[in-house]
């Protein structure tokens, strides 16, 4: 676990400086997230190759732990298998963004990672969407 | 001088105050709007109540259920003349705000709204004065119109001279918003539902902790009201009704107390306010909220709203300091002691997470108003809100915080 101050110094930095930012051309699946509650938003986008994400990029806005925890999510999941998504859940978030910060702010902090489910269950189901413009909204 | 409260003592009443977060980090609550602390002479009586008195109320015949019926029925009493009321039999116990505005909108409403019937509610209501009316608008065919909010965070009130025209039955909204902190002026809005003989339900659940609240000079024809937002414990509210709305409504929940007698194909009801109370009551929190209405009443709530305002418009002008600070609603002579606000490029939830590292309790969120938070065009704000207990230095604690969270994200 890292200590309190080391796990702000990497939110913020990840906030600061989000990873994979940005729209992909020609993703294999889109899928958009928000948390009703905080107004937070994020679209994921996937580039899948033989059941491996080679690529995964995220736009959104919203509170720092929303958009960090997607930055960090998403450069996780990069090189993964879809297996490797699905078996993802909060912890291993926490395990890098700290438990304590995290703390009541859970549904933030997994908003991207339910978008990134969500996508690679449309890909496998063969509804994935392609577009941004397409994506649903989707509550989480 | 307004406040006569003499806040080194006052604080003392209520235990969680002399809480530390942390170790040297004491507490600033600043929520009182989502909930308020609990004095200890509220939380003393529930404790006597179980220790000493516990038993069913009402039809019992030992010692016990009488002092039990005694302190339910005391409670009523107190309540009743706090919000002047003309009889205790206007006070009907409930579980909160939100379950006396849905015995209205399920026993009144479905009684009297046809297809077609226009319901008024405001653009300022918490989801609970918004959905119930929803339910009902959308089983009945009728219209749900909505008088909308100014960029001032006040009601348009010409809006709802045009909205008169329509010929509503009710007219729903708040006394106090919970975000905007926006006091409407409900006695002129009820003069004017009550021409076009429409019915006027306020949502008394921000103002009738804070101001002195008279029923008998409101207009309203109900008022809904939650104990834990005035020193009171969870879990009981009223609904106040003019008596013979009441005498006319069919009853809300069946079962034991709310009748008087049953065959086993009929039911005849009780009086009021018991024909609204079916099973069993919260008894030990009605005893908490007499207590409560005590401690109110010994601090005067006009000295409560005195020391309010004073704390109200001390924030605004220190909140307003703070460089990329907005804060929502009227100005201070013109609301509550409630300031939602934004801080430039920060998220209120973060706002709100900085501040409890330093013992300071605010909410964010849209506070179970999502219209207006989109009238807005926010997702969400940051809200402090005050009561009897807080003080100028709470303030400049709040402050001080947000000069932290502007520097983690400068």
């Amino acid at each position: 676990m890292p200590t309190r101050q080391e796990a702000i110094d990497l939110i913020l930095d990840h906030f600061d400086h989000p990873r994979n930012f940005g729209a992909m051309p020609n993703p294999d699946s889109v899928a958009s997230g928000r948390n009703p509650v905080c107004g937070d938003v994020v679209t994921v986008c996937l580039r899948i190759t033989g059941g491996r994400i080679e690529t995964a990029s995220f736009e959104g806005r919203g509170c720092t732990i929303s958009q960090s925890a997607a930055s960090i999510t998403v450069e996780q999941i990069i090189g993964k298998s879809l297996a490797d998504l699905m078996r993802m859940d909060g912890d291993s978030l926490a395990a890098e963004m700290g438990a304590d910060v995290m703390g009541s702010r859970h549904r933030c902090a997994t908003l991207a990672l339910n978008a990134l489910k969500f996508a690679a269950t449309q890909y496998r189901n063969g509804t994935a969407i392609r577009s941004q413009a397409d994506a649903p909204v989707m509550d989480f | 001088m307004t406040d006569s409260l003499d806040l080194s003592n006052l604080r003392a009443d209520f235990p969680v105050l002399a809480r530390e977060i942390k170790p040297g980090v004491p507490l600033v609550y600043l929520d009182s709007t989502a909930t308020s602390q609990k004095p200890a002479a509220v939380i003393e009586a529930m404790n006597n109540y179980y220790r000493l008195s516990n038993a069913n109320i009402h039809r019992g015949v030992h010692t016990l259920a009488e002092e039990a019926t005694a302190l339910y029925e005391g409670a009523r009493e107190r309540i009743a003349k706090f919000i002047n009321a003309k009889s205790a039999q206007e006070i009907v116990y409930t579980r909160n705000t939100t379950e006396s505005i849905n015995l209205v909108a399920y026993s009144w409403g479905r009684a009297n709204i046809k297809a077609g019937d226009v319901i008024v509610i405001t653009e300022m209501e918490h989801h609970s004065n918004i959905v119930p009316w929803q339910m009902l608008a959308a089983e009945k065919n009728a219209r749900l119109v909505v008088i909308p909010v100014t960029d001032d965070g006040e009601l348009n009130l010409s809006r709802f001279e045009s909205i008169l025209e329509m010929g509503p039955k009710i007219v729903c909204l708040t006394h106090m918003s919970n975000v905007l902190g926006t006091i409407n002026p409900v006695a002129q809005i009820a003069e004017k539902a009550h021409a076009v003989r429409a019915l006027v339900l306020v949502d008394g659940a921000q103002s009738v902790p804070h101001l002195p609240v008279d029923t008998q000079s409101l207009g309203a024809d109900f008022l809904a009201f939650s104990a834990h937002k005035m020193c009171g414990p969870t879990g009981i509210g009223v609904l106040w009704g003019r008596k013979e709305l009441l005498e006319a409504m069919p009853p809300f929940l069946g079962g034991g107390d709310m009748i008087r007698r049953v065959t086993l194909t009929e039911f005849r009801v009780n009086d009021l306010p018991h024909k609204f109370e079916a099973g069993t009551p919260a008894i030990a929190e009605a005893v908490g909220f007499g207590a409560a209405i005590d401690y109110l009443v010994s601090a005067g709530m006009g000295a409560v709203s005195g020391h309010e305002r004073e704390i109200i418009a001390y924030a605004l002008d220190r909140l307003e300091e703070v460089p990329g600070v907005k804060v929502y609603g009227p100005r201070a002579e013109r609301k509550g002691g409630v300031a939602a606000f934004t801080l430039d490029g920060v998220h209120p939830h973060d706002i709100a997470q900085i501040l409890d590292t330093r013992g300071i309790a605010v909410r964010a969120g849209h506070h179970c108003a999502m219209p207006l938070h989109e009238r807005f065009g926010l997702p969400a704000t940051a809200r402090a809100s005050f009561y009897l207990y807080n003080t100028q230095a709470e303030v400049d604690r709040l402050v001080d915080g947000l000069y932290e969270v502007k520097k983690l994200f400068a």
